[in-house]
Protein backbone atom coordinates (compact mmCIF):
# COMPACT_ATOMS: atom_id res chain seq x y z
CA UNK A 1 0.00 0.00 0.00
CA UNK A 2 1.34 3.38 -0.92
CA UNK A 3 -0.07 4.97 2.26
CA UNK A 4 1.57 2.36 4.45
CA UNK A 5 4.82 2.74 2.54
CA UNK A 6 4.81 6.48 3.03
CA UNK A 7 4.11 6.08 6.73
CA UNK A 8 6.94 3.62 7.25
CA UNK A 9 9.33 5.92 5.35
CA UNK A 10 8.49 8.84 7.60
CA UNK A 11 8.90 6.63 10.68
CA UNK A 12 12.35 5.63 9.45
CA UNK A 13 13.22 9.28 8.83
CA UNK A 14 12.10 10.26 12.32
CA UNK A 15 14.07 7.40 13.86
CA UNK A 16 17.28 8.41 12.10
CA UNK A 17 16.87 12.03 13.26
CA UNK A 18 16.42 10.77 16.83
CA UNK A 19 19.53 8.58 16.59
CA UNK A 20 21.54 11.49 15.18
CA UNK A 21 20.48 13.76 18.05
CA UNK A 22 21.30 11.12 20.68
CA UNK A 23 24.57 10.01 19.06
CA UNK A 24 27.00 12.41 20.74
CA UNK A 25 25.37 12.29 24.22
CA UNK A 26 25.36 8.48 24.02
CA UNK A 27 29.05 8.24 23.17
CA UNK A 28 29.88 10.81 25.86
CA UNK A 29 27.91 8.73 28.35
CA UNK A 30 29.75 5.53 27.39
CA UNK A 31 33.08 7.33 27.63
CA UNK A 32 32.14 8.64 31.11
CA UNK A 33 31.17 5.13 32.29
CA UNK A 34 34.28 3.48 30.86
CA UNK A 35 36.61 6.13 32.28
CA UNK A 36 35.03 5.88 35.75
CA UNK A 37 34.83 2.08 35.81
CA UNK A 38 38.59 1.70 36.13
CA UNK A 39 38.93 -0.36 32.93
CA UNK A 40 41.22 2.35 31.57
CA UNK A 41 43.63 4.69 33.30
CA UNK A 42 41.52 7.72 34.26
CA UNK A 43 44.58 9.98 34.29
CA UNK A 44 45.33 9.25 30.64
CA UNK A 45 41.68 8.98 29.60
CA UNK A 46 39.85 11.46 31.82
CA UNK A 47 36.04 11.23 31.82
CA UNK A 48 34.05 14.00 30.05
CA UNK A 49 33.08 15.51 33.40
CA UNK A 50 36.74 16.12 34.20
CA UNK A 51 37.26 17.63 30.74
CA UNK A 52 34.26 19.91 31.29
CA UNK A 53 35.63 21.08 34.64
CA UNK A 54 39.01 21.80 33.03
CA UNK A 55 37.38 23.77 30.21
CA UNK A 56 35.28 25.82 32.67
CA UNK A 57 38.42 26.59 34.63
CA UNK A 58 40.19 27.56 31.40
CA UNK A 59 37.41 29.99 30.60
CA UNK A 60 37.10 31.34 34.14
CA UNK A 61 40.84 32.03 34.41
CA UNK A 62 40.56 34.33 31.37
CA UNK A 63 43.24 32.42 29.48
CA UNK A 64 40.76 30.86 27.10
CA UNK A 65 39.81 34.17 25.56
CA UNK A 66 43.45 35.17 25.09
CA UNK A 67 44.27 31.81 23.54
CA UNK A 68 41.28 32.00 21.24
CA UNK A 69 42.18 35.48 20.02
CA UNK A 70 45.83 34.52 19.50
CA UNK A 71 44.99 31.41 17.46
CA UNK A 72 42.17 32.99 15.49
CA UNK A 73 44.17 36.05 14.55
CA UNK A 74 47.02 33.84 13.26
CA UNK A 75 44.61 31.80 11.17
CA UNK A 76 42.69 34.85 9.92
CA UNK A 77 45.74 36.91 9.01
CA UNK A 78 47.52 33.96 7.40
CA UNK A 79 44.41 32.98 5.49
CA UNK A 80 43.77 36.53 4.24
CA UNK A 81 47.34 37.09 3.05
CA UNK A 82 47.75 33.60 1.56
CA UNK A 83 44.36 33.69 -0.18
CA UNK A 84 44.86 37.19 -1.62
CA UNK A 85 48.31 36.23 -2.93
CA UNK A 86 47.01 32.93 -4.28
CA UNK A 87 44.14 34.58 -6.16
CA UNK A 88 46.26 37.35 -7.67
CA UNK A 89 49.04 35.02 -8.80
CA UNK A 90 46.56 32.35 -9.89
CA UNK A 91 44.83 34.83 -12.19
CA UNK A 92 48.21 35.94 -13.58
CA UNK A 93 49.60 32.42 -14.17
CA UNK A 94 46.25 31.17 -15.43
CA UNK A 95 45.87 33.99 -17.91
CA UNK A 96 49.40 34.80 -19.09
CA UNK A 97 51.48 31.97 -20.45
CA UNK A 98 54.77 33.79 -19.84
CA UNK A 99 54.00 34.36 -16.15
CA UNK A 100 52.97 30.72 -15.90
CA UNK A 101 56.20 29.53 -17.51
CA UNK A 102 58.11 31.64 -15.01
CA UNK A 103 56.29 30.67 -11.80
CA UNK A 104 54.34 27.43 -12.26
CA UNK A 105 57.36 25.05 -12.27
CA UNK A 106 58.60 26.59 -9.01
CA UNK A 107 55.16 26.48 -7.41
CA UNK A 108 54.64 22.88 -8.47
CA UNK A 109 57.92 21.90 -6.76
CA UNK A 110 57.17 23.79 -3.55
CA UNK A 111 53.47 22.96 -3.26
CA UNK A 112 53.72 19.26 -2.31
CA UNK A 113 56.16 19.91 0.60
CA UNK A 114 54.01 19.72 3.77
CA UNK A 115 54.12 23.17 5.43
CA UNK A 116 54.97 21.48 8.76
CA UNK A 117 58.33 20.46 7.30
CA UNK A 118 59.24 24.14 7.17
CA UNK A 119 59.02 24.54 10.96
CA UNK A 120 62.77 24.04 11.61
CA UNK A 121 63.90 26.52 8.98
CA UNK A 122 61.17 28.97 9.99
CA UNK A 123 62.49 28.91 13.57
CA UNK A 124 65.95 29.70 12.25
CA UNK A 125 64.64 32.51 10.08
CA UNK A 126 62.11 34.11 12.38
CA UNK A 127 62.78 32.67 15.86
CA UNK A 128 59.60 32.33 17.91
CA UNK A 129 58.11 35.54 16.52
CA UNK A 130 54.59 35.94 15.15
CA UNK A 131 56.07 36.47 11.69
CA UNK A 132 57.23 32.87 11.58
CA UNK A 133 53.77 31.58 12.51
CA UNK A 134 52.15 33.82 9.96
CA UNK A 135 54.62 32.57 7.36
CA UNK A 136 53.63 28.93 7.96
CA UNK A 137 49.90 29.59 7.65
CA UNK A 138 50.36 31.80 4.59
CA UNK A 139 52.54 29.13 3.01
CA UNK A 140 49.91 26.43 3.49
CA UNK A 141 47.01 28.57 2.26
CA UNK A 142 48.79 30.20 -0.67
CA UNK A 143 49.55 27.11 -2.77
CA UNK A 144 46.08 25.63 -2.39
CA UNK A 145 44.38 28.86 -3.43
CA UNK A 146 46.90 29.53 -6.19
CA UNK A 147 46.36 26.11 -7.80
CA UNK A 148 42.56 26.33 -7.59
CA UNK A 149 42.59 29.82 -9.11
CA UNK A 150 45.08 28.86 -11.82
CA UNK A 151 42.95 25.88 -12.89
CA UNK A 152 39.73 27.87 -12.58
CA UNK A 153 41.05 30.67 -14.80
CA UNK A 154 42.13 28.17 -17.45
CA UNK A 155 38.70 26.56 -17.36
CA UNK A 156 36.83 29.81 -17.92
CA UNK A 157 34.62 29.29 -20.96
CA UNK A 158 36.52 30.77 -23.95
CA UNK A 159 33.11 31.59 -25.41
CA UNK A 160 32.44 34.00 -22.54
CA UNK A 161 35.72 35.76 -23.23
CA UNK A 162 34.98 36.00 -26.95
CA UNK A 163 31.48 37.31 -26.22
CA UNK A 164 32.96 39.92 -23.88
CA UNK A 165 35.55 40.90 -26.50
CA UNK A 166 32.84 41.34 -29.13
CA UNK A 167 30.99 43.70 -26.78
CA UNK A 168 34.01 45.95 -26.41
CA UNK A 169 34.99 44.95 -22.87
CA UNK A 170 38.28 46.71 -21.96
CA UNK A 171 41.29 44.49 -21.15
CA UNK A 172 41.44 45.12 -17.42
CA UNK A 173 37.72 44.47 -17.01
CA UNK A 174 38.27 41.26 -18.90
CA UNK A 175 40.75 40.06 -16.28
CA UNK A 176 39.10 41.26 -13.09
CA UNK A 177 35.51 40.76 -14.13
CA UNK A 178 35.05 38.02 -16.74
CA UNK A 179 38.05 35.85 -15.87
CA UNK A 180 37.87 36.27 -12.10
CA UNK A 181 34.11 35.71 -11.87
CA UNK A 182 34.31 32.88 -14.40
CA UNK A 183 36.85 31.17 -12.14
CA UNK A 184 35.01 32.02 -8.90
CA UNK A 185 33.34 28.60 -8.48
CA UNK A 186 36.79 26.96 -8.54
CA UNK A 187 38.33 29.63 -6.33
CA UNK A 188 35.74 29.15 -3.59
CA UNK A 189 36.45 25.40 -3.53
CA UNK A 190 40.16 26.20 -3.12
CA UNK A 191 39.43 28.72 -0.37
CA UNK A 192 37.34 26.21 1.54
CA UNK A 193 40.11 23.61 1.42
CA UNK A 194 42.49 26.33 2.55
CA UNK A 195 40.36 26.96 5.68
CA UNK A 196 41.15 23.44 6.95
CA UNK A 197 44.78 23.78 5.89
CA UNK A 198 45.15 27.02 7.82
CA UNK A 199 44.16 25.12 11.00
CA UNK A 200 46.65 22.30 10.28
CA UNK A 201 49.44 24.80 9.85
CA UNK A 202 48.32 26.67 12.96
CA UNK A 203 49.03 23.49 14.95
CA UNK A 204 52.54 23.28 13.52
CA UNK A 205 53.12 26.97 14.09
CA UNK A 206 52.07 26.90 17.75
CA UNK A 207 53.85 23.62 18.54
CA UNK A 208 57.03 25.20 17.18
CA UNK A 209 56.97 27.56 20.15
CA UNK A 210 54.42 30.16 21.15
CA UNK A 211 53.37 32.10 24.23
CA UNK A 212 49.62 31.81 23.79
CA UNK A 213 47.10 30.03 21.62
CA UNK A 214 44.91 26.98 21.84
CA UNK A 215 47.54 24.51 20.65
CA UNK A 216 50.11 26.18 22.92
CA UNK A 217 47.69 25.58 25.83
CA UNK A 218 47.34 21.92 24.86
CA UNK A 219 51.11 21.51 24.88
CA UNK A 220 51.51 23.19 28.29
CA UNK A 221 48.73 21.02 29.74
CA UNK A 222 50.43 17.93 28.36
CA UNK A 223 53.69 18.87 30.09
CA UNK A 224 51.75 19.17 33.38
CA UNK A 225 49.84 15.93 32.82
CA UNK A 226 46.56 17.92 32.79
CA UNK A 227 44.88 15.52 30.39
CA UNK A 228 41.44 17.05 30.98
CA UNK A 229 42.78 20.37 29.75
CA UNK A 230 44.47 18.62 26.77
CA UNK A 231 41.20 17.09 25.67
CA UNK A 232 39.32 20.32 26.31
CA UNK A 233 41.83 22.05 24.04
CA UNK A 234 41.36 19.43 21.34
CA UNK A 235 37.60 19.81 21.55
CA UNK A 236 37.90 23.60 21.29
CA UNK A 237 40.17 23.30 18.26
CA UNK A 238 37.80 20.82 16.59
CA UNK A 239 34.79 23.02 17.27
CA UNK A 240 36.57 26.13 16.03
CA UNK A 241 37.70 24.45 12.82
CA UNK A 242 34.21 23.03 12.27
CA UNK A 243 32.53 26.41 12.75
CA UNK A 244 35.06 28.07 10.44
CA UNK A 245 34.45 25.47 7.72
CA UNK A 246 30.66 25.69 8.01
CA UNK A 247 30.57 29.48 7.96
CA UNK A 248 32.91 29.53 5.01
CA UNK A 249 30.73 27.05 3.14
CA UNK A 250 27.74 29.32 3.69
CA UNK A 251 29.77 32.34 2.64
CA UNK A 252 31.03 30.54 -0.48
CA UNK A 253 27.51 29.71 -1.54
CA UNK A 254 26.63 33.38 -1.28
CA UNK A 255 29.80 34.36 -3.14
CA UNK A 256 28.73 32.38 -6.21
CA UNK A 257 25.47 34.31 -6.02
CA UNK A 258 24.10 33.39 -9.43
CA UNK A 259 23.85 29.66 -8.75
CA UNK B 1 -6.05 26.23 -47.44
CA UNK B 2 -3.73 28.92 -46.19
CA UNK B 3 -3.23 31.72 -48.68
CA UNK B 4 0.06 31.56 -50.50
CA UNK B 5 2.71 33.89 -49.22
CA UNK B 6 4.38 33.84 -52.60
CA UNK B 7 2.98 35.90 -55.42
CA UNK B 8 2.45 33.61 -58.42
CA UNK B 9 3.14 36.45 -60.84
CA UNK B 10 6.61 36.97 -59.44
CA UNK B 11 9.03 34.49 -60.99
CA UNK B 12 11.43 32.89 -58.55
CA UNK B 13 14.94 33.15 -59.78
CA UNK B 14 18.12 31.62 -58.57
CA UNK B 15 21.11 33.44 -59.98
CA UNK B 16 24.58 32.20 -59.38
CA UNK B 17 26.95 35.15 -59.26
CA UNK B 18 30.09 33.52 -57.93
CA UNK B 19 32.84 34.55 -58.25
CA UNK B 20 31.84 38.21 -58.01
CA UNK B 21 32.75 39.80 -61.33
CA UNK B 22 32.73 43.42 -60.23
CA UNK B 23 32.98 44.66 -56.64
CA UNK B 24 29.60 45.59 -55.23
CA UNK B 25 29.39 49.34 -54.91
CA UNK B 26 28.17 49.88 -51.36
CA UNK B 27 29.72 46.75 -49.89
CA UNK B 28 30.09 47.15 -46.13
CA UNK B 29 31.88 43.82 -45.74
CA UNK B 30 34.59 42.88 -48.16
CA UNK B 31 36.56 39.64 -47.82
CA UNK B 32 39.54 39.60 -50.14
CA UNK B 33 41.45 36.40 -50.94
CA UNK B 34 41.17 35.31 -47.34
CA UNK B 35 43.01 32.18 -46.24
CA UNK B 36 43.18 30.90 -42.69
CA UNK B 37 45.48 28.07 -41.67
CA UNK B 38 45.60 26.21 -38.35
CA UNK B 39 48.42 24.14 -36.95
CA UNK B 40 46.74 20.81 -36.35
CA UNK B 41 48.24 17.69 -34.75
CA UNK B 42 48.93 16.23 -38.22
CA UNK B 43 50.31 19.30 -39.94
CA UNK B 44 48.60 22.42 -41.19
CA UNK B 45 44.86 22.57 -41.81
CA UNK B 46 43.58 25.04 -44.38
CA UNK B 47 40.26 26.05 -42.83
CA UNK B 48 39.50 28.87 -45.29
CA UNK B 49 41.02 28.84 -48.77
CA UNK B 50 41.25 32.07 -50.80
CA UNK B 51 37.68 33.21 -50.14
CA UNK B 52 36.44 36.47 -51.60
CA UNK B 53 33.01 37.92 -51.01
CA UNK B 54 31.21 41.20 -50.57
CA UNK B 55 28.11 42.00 -48.56
CA UNK B 56 26.11 45.11 -49.32
CA UNK B 57 24.86 47.49 -46.66
CA UNK B 58 21.62 46.12 -45.17
CA UNK B 59 21.89 42.75 -46.88
CA UNK B 60 21.09 39.43 -45.19
CA UNK B 61 23.58 36.82 -46.38
CA UNK B 62 23.74 33.20 -45.27
CA UNK B 63 26.75 30.94 -45.46
CA UNK B 64 25.78 27.28 -45.81
CA UNK B 65 28.02 24.25 -45.71
CA UNK B 66 28.63 20.94 -43.97
CA UNK B 67 30.11 21.06 -40.49
CA UNK B 68 33.86 21.49 -40.42
CA UNK B 69 34.00 23.33 -43.76
CA UNK B 70 35.28 26.55 -42.22
CA UNK B 71 32.09 28.59 -41.75
CA UNK B 72 32.89 29.57 -38.17
CA UNK B 73 36.49 30.36 -39.05
CA UNK B 74 35.36 32.64 -41.87
CA UNK B 75 32.84 34.36 -39.58
CA UNK B 76 35.41 34.71 -36.78
CA UNK B 77 37.75 36.39 -39.24
CA UNK B 78 34.96 38.87 -40.06
CA UNK B 79 34.57 39.41 -36.30
CA UNK B 80 38.27 40.08 -35.82
CA UNK B 81 38.58 37.02 -33.57
CA UNK B 82 40.72 35.13 -36.08
CA UNK B 83 43.74 36.59 -37.88
CA UNK B 84 44.03 36.12 -41.65
CA UNK B 85 46.90 33.96 -42.84
CA UNK B 86 46.60 35.62 -46.22
CA UNK B 87 44.26 38.23 -47.59
CA UNK B 88 42.09 40.50 -45.48
CA UNK B 89 38.63 41.35 -44.23
CA UNK B 90 37.51 44.94 -44.61
CA UNK B 91 34.48 46.20 -42.76
CA UNK B 92 33.40 49.75 -43.55
CA UNK B 93 36.71 50.06 -45.37
CA UNK B 94 38.81 49.17 -42.34
CA UNK B 95 40.82 45.94 -42.00
CA UNK B 96 39.65 43.69 -39.15
CA UNK B 97 42.51 42.96 -36.80
CA UNK B 98 40.60 42.82 -33.50
CA UNK B 99 36.92 42.82 -32.48
CA UNK B 100 35.13 46.14 -32.91
CA UNK B 101 31.95 47.01 -31.00
CA UNK B 102 30.20 48.13 -34.20
CA UNK B 103 30.28 44.45 -35.18
CA UNK B 104 28.02 42.23 -33.09
CA UNK B 105 28.25 38.46 -32.81
CA UNK B 106 25.80 35.76 -31.75
CA UNK B 107 27.35 32.33 -31.21
CA UNK B 108 25.79 28.87 -31.38
CA UNK B 109 25.85 28.79 -27.58
CA UNK B 110 24.37 31.88 -25.89
CA UNK B 111 27.54 32.47 -23.80
CA UNK B 112 25.65 34.75 -21.43
CA UNK B 113 27.52 35.94 -18.36
CA UNK B 114 26.10 33.55 -15.73
CA UNK B 115 26.68 36.04 -12.91
CA UNK B 116 24.59 38.75 -14.54
CA UNK B 117 20.83 39.05 -14.79
CA UNK B 118 19.20 39.27 -18.23
CA UNK B 119 19.06 43.03 -17.89
CA UNK B 120 22.72 43.41 -16.92
CA UNK B 121 23.85 40.96 -19.61
CA UNK B 122 22.23 43.17 -22.23
CA UNK B 123 23.54 46.34 -20.58
CA UNK B 124 27.09 44.93 -20.58
CA UNK B 125 28.01 46.24 -24.04
CA UNK B 126 26.86 49.85 -23.55
CA UNK B 127 28.56 49.86 -20.12
CA UNK B 128 31.77 48.50 -21.63
CA UNK B 129 31.68 51.35 -24.14
CA UNK B 130 31.44 53.85 -21.29
CA UNK B 131 27.74 54.73 -21.40
CA UNK B 132 26.33 55.84 -18.03
CA UNK B 133 24.61 53.09 -16.09
CA UNK B 134 21.12 54.59 -16.35
CA UNK B 135 21.38 54.89 -20.12
CA UNK B 136 22.75 51.35 -20.49
CA UNK B 137 19.87 49.96 -18.45
CA UNK B 138 17.36 51.93 -20.47
CA UNK B 139 18.78 50.45 -23.69
CA UNK B 140 18.57 47.01 -22.06
CA UNK B 141 14.96 47.50 -21.02
CA UNK B 142 13.94 48.52 -24.54
CA UNK B 143 15.57 45.43 -26.00
CA UNK B 144 14.07 43.17 -23.32
CA UNK B 145 10.66 44.45 -24.35
CA UNK B 146 11.47 43.82 -28.00
CA UNK B 147 12.45 40.18 -27.33
CA UNK B 148 9.39 39.74 -25.12
CA UNK B 149 11.22 38.82 -21.91
CA UNK B 150 10.07 41.69 -19.67
CA UNK B 151 8.99 39.22 -17.00
CA UNK B 152 12.49 37.76 -16.90
CA UNK B 153 14.50 40.99 -16.79
CA UNK B 154 16.06 40.20 -13.42
CA UNK B 155 16.33 36.42 -13.93
CA UNK B 156 19.72 34.75 -14.16
CA UNK B 157 20.56 32.97 -17.43
CA UNK B 158 20.53 29.40 -16.05
CA UNK B 159 16.86 29.78 -15.14
CA UNK B 160 15.91 30.42 -18.80
CA UNK B 161 15.21 27.94 -21.60
CA UNK B 162 17.68 27.59 -24.49
CA UNK B 163 15.52 29.67 -26.82
CA UNK B 164 15.10 32.44 -24.25
CA UNK B 165 18.84 32.49 -23.58
CA UNK B 166 19.53 32.84 -27.29
CA UNK B 167 17.06 35.73 -27.52
CA UNK B 168 18.97 37.45 -24.71
CA UNK B 169 22.23 36.81 -26.58
CA UNK B 170 20.78 38.46 -29.69
CA UNK B 171 19.54 41.43 -27.64
CA UNK B 172 22.95 41.71 -25.99
CA UNK B 173 24.64 41.84 -29.39
CA UNK B 174 22.15 44.50 -30.57
CA UNK B 175 22.66 46.72 -27.51
CA UNK B 176 25.75 48.31 -29.06
CA UNK B 177 23.69 49.08 -32.21
CA UNK B 178 26.10 47.17 -34.45
CA UNK B 179 26.28 48.00 -38.15
CA UNK B 180 27.05 44.35 -38.83
CA UNK B 181 25.55 41.40 -37.00
CA UNK B 182 27.36 38.07 -37.36
CA UNK B 183 25.42 34.95 -36.36
CA UNK B 184 27.12 31.55 -36.11
CA UNK B 185 24.45 28.81 -36.22
CA UNK B 186 22.50 30.72 -33.56
CA UNK B 187 19.55 28.32 -33.67
CA UNK B 188 21.59 25.15 -34.21
CA UNK B 189 21.27 23.98 -30.62
CA UNK B 190 17.49 24.52 -30.42
CA UNK B 191 14.68 22.03 -31.02
CA UNK B 192 12.77 22.27 -34.32
CA UNK B 193 9.73 24.07 -32.91
CA UNK B 194 11.74 26.67 -31.01
CA UNK B 195 13.93 27.13 -34.07
CA UNK B 196 10.91 27.97 -36.27
CA UNK B 197 9.73 30.53 -33.70
CA UNK B 198 13.20 32.05 -33.50
CA UNK B 199 13.42 32.27 -37.31
CA UNK B 200 10.14 34.18 -37.41
CA UNK B 201 11.38 36.43 -34.59
CA UNK B 202 14.54 37.15 -36.52
CA UNK B 203 12.58 37.94 -39.69
CA UNK B 204 10.48 40.45 -37.73
CA UNK B 205 13.49 41.85 -35.93
CA UNK B 206 15.25 42.37 -39.21
CA UNK B 207 12.48 44.70 -40.38
CA UNK B 208 13.14 46.90 -37.35
CA UNK B 209 16.92 47.12 -37.23
CA UNK B 210 19.05 48.14 -40.16
CA UNK B 211 22.08 45.99 -39.48
CA UNK B 212 23.75 44.00 -42.19
CA UNK B 213 23.52 40.34 -41.20
CA UNK B 214 25.82 37.43 -42.02
CA UNK B 215 24.23 34.20 -40.87
CA UNK B 216 26.02 30.85 -40.75
CA UNK B 217 23.97 27.65 -40.83
CA UNK B 218 24.12 24.09 -42.11
CA UNK B 219 20.36 24.13 -42.69
CA UNK B 220 19.51 25.03 -46.30
CA UNK B 221 15.85 25.72 -45.42
CA UNK B 222 16.88 28.22 -42.79
CA UNK B 223 19.29 29.90 -45.20
CA UNK B 224 16.72 30.32 -48.01
CA UNK B 225 13.98 31.41 -45.63
CA UNK B 226 16.01 34.18 -44.03
CA UNK B 227 18.39 35.44 -46.68
CA UNK B 228 18.71 37.72 -49.65
CA UNK B 229 21.71 35.68 -50.74
CA UNK B 230 23.02 32.24 -49.90
CA UNK B 231 26.71 31.41 -50.18
CA UNK B 232 27.42 27.69 -50.49
CA UNK B 233 30.70 26.50 -49.00
CA UNK B 234 32.55 23.26 -49.67
CA UNK B 235 34.65 21.31 -47.21
CA UNK B 236 38.39 20.72 -47.10
CA UNK B 237 39.67 23.27 -47.86
CA UNK B 238 36.88 25.75 -47.15
CA UNK B 239 35.84 27.52 -50.34
CA UNK B 240 32.76 29.26 -51.62
CA UNK B 241 31.19 27.29 -54.48
CA UNK B 242 28.01 29.20 -55.21
CA UNK B 243 26.52 32.60 -54.57
CA UNK B 244 22.74 32.34 -54.94
CA UNK B 245 20.29 35.25 -54.99
CA UNK B 246 17.05 34.38 -53.19
CA UNK B 247 14.25 36.33 -54.82
CA UNK B 248 11.49 35.37 -52.38
CA UNK B 249 9.36 38.40 -51.53
CA UNK B 250 9.37 39.84 -48.03
CA UNK B 251 7.92 39.87 -45.45
CA UNK B 252 8.42 36.14 -45.10
CA UNK B 253 7.52 33.64 -42.41
CA UNK B 254 8.65 30.11 -41.65
CA UNK B 255 5.32 28.89 -43.10
CA UNK B 256 6.62 29.28 -46.67
CA UNK B 257 8.91 26.27 -46.40
CA UNK B 258 5.85 24.07 -47.04
CA UNK B 259 4.81 25.86 -50.23
CA UNK B 260 5.32 24.47 -53.73
CA UNK B 261 7.12 27.53 -55.09
CA UNK B 262 9.51 27.46 -52.21
CA UNK B 263 10.15 23.76 -52.67
CA UNK B 264 10.92 24.32 -56.35
CA UNK B 265 13.42 26.97 -55.36
CA UNK B 266 15.00 24.69 -52.83
CA UNK B 267 15.21 21.87 -55.38
CA UNK B 268 16.98 24.20 -57.81
CA UNK B 269 19.31 25.14 -55.07
CA UNK B 270 20.09 21.54 -54.19
CA UNK B 271 20.55 20.70 -57.87
CA UNK B 272 23.07 23.47 -58.17
CA UNK B 273 24.90 22.18 -55.17
CA UNK B 274 24.76 18.59 -56.33
CA UNK B 275 25.91 19.42 -59.85
CA UNK B 276 29.18 20.31 -58.24
CA UNK B 277 29.43 16.64 -57.40
CA UNK B 278 30.75 17.14 -53.93
CA UNK B 279 30.43 14.26 -51.51
CA UNK B 280 30.24 16.67 -48.67
CA UNK B 281 26.74 17.70 -49.60
CA UNK B 282 25.21 14.26 -49.70
CA UNK B 283 23.72 14.92 -46.32
CA UNK B 284 21.58 17.68 -47.83
CA UNK B 285 19.21 15.31 -49.65
CA UNK B 286 15.71 16.59 -50.24
CA UNK B 287 13.63 15.12 -47.49
CA UNK B 288 10.30 16.09 -49.04
N1 LIG C 1 41.47 26.73 -33.30
C1 LIG C 1 41.63 25.74 -34.22
N2 LIG C 1 42.75 25.00 -34.25
C2 LIG C 1 42.92 24.03 -35.17
N3 LIG C 1 42.02 23.71 -36.10
C3 LIG C 1 40.87 24.39 -36.13
C4 LIG C 1 40.60 25.44 -35.19
N4 LIG C 1 39.37 25.94 -35.44
C5 LIG C 1 38.89 25.25 -36.50
N5 LIG C 1 39.79 24.32 -36.91
C6 LIG C 1 39.62 23.42 -38.06
O1 LIG C 1 39.27 24.18 -39.17
C7 LIG C 1 38.24 23.55 -39.90
C8 LIG C 1 37.03 24.43 -40.02
O2 LIG C 1 36.43 24.58 -38.74
P1 LIG C 1 35.14 25.48 -38.49
O3 LIG C 1 35.38 26.83 -39.06
O4 LIG C 1 34.82 25.41 -37.05
O5 LIG C 1 34.03 24.71 -39.35
P2 LIG C 1 32.43 24.89 -39.31
O6 LIG C 1 32.09 26.08 -38.50
O7 LIG C 1 32.04 25.00 -40.74
O8 LIG C 1 31.87 23.63 -38.72
C9 LIG C 1 37.97 22.22 -39.22
O9 LIG C 1 38.71 21.22 -39.87
C10 LIG C 1 38.48 22.44 -37.84
O10 LIG C 1 38.93 21.22 -37.29
MG1 LIG D 1 30.89 26.16 -36.73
Amino acid sequence: MSGGGRRSTSTAARLSVLVAVLSVPAFTGVWELVARSGIVNAVLFPPPSTVAVAVLEWIRSGQFFGDLVASLSRVAAGFAIGAAGGIVLGVLTGQFRLVSSLLSPLFHILRPIPPIAFVPIVILWFGLSETGKLFLVVWGVFFTVWLATHIGVQKVDRGLIRAAQMLGTPQRHMLWEIVLLGALPYITVGLRTAVSISFYTLVAAELAGAFSGIVYRIEIAQQNMQTGQVMGGLAALGLLSFVADRSFATLAERAVWWR
Amino acid sequence: MTPSLLRPDQPLRLVDTYPPSAPALQAIIRVEDLSIVFDGPSGQVIAVDRVSLAVAQGEFVSIVGPSGCGKSTLLNAMAGLERPFEGQVLIAGEAMRAPRPEIGMVFQQPHLFPWKSVRRNIAHGPRALGKPKAEALRIADDLIEMIGLTRFASAYPHTLSGGMQQRVAIARALANQPRVLLMDEPFGALDAQTRAVMQDNLLELRERINATIVFVTHDIDEAILLSDRVLIMSAGPGRILRDLQVSLPRPRSSAIVAEAAYLALKRDCLDLIRSEGRRAFEQMEIRT
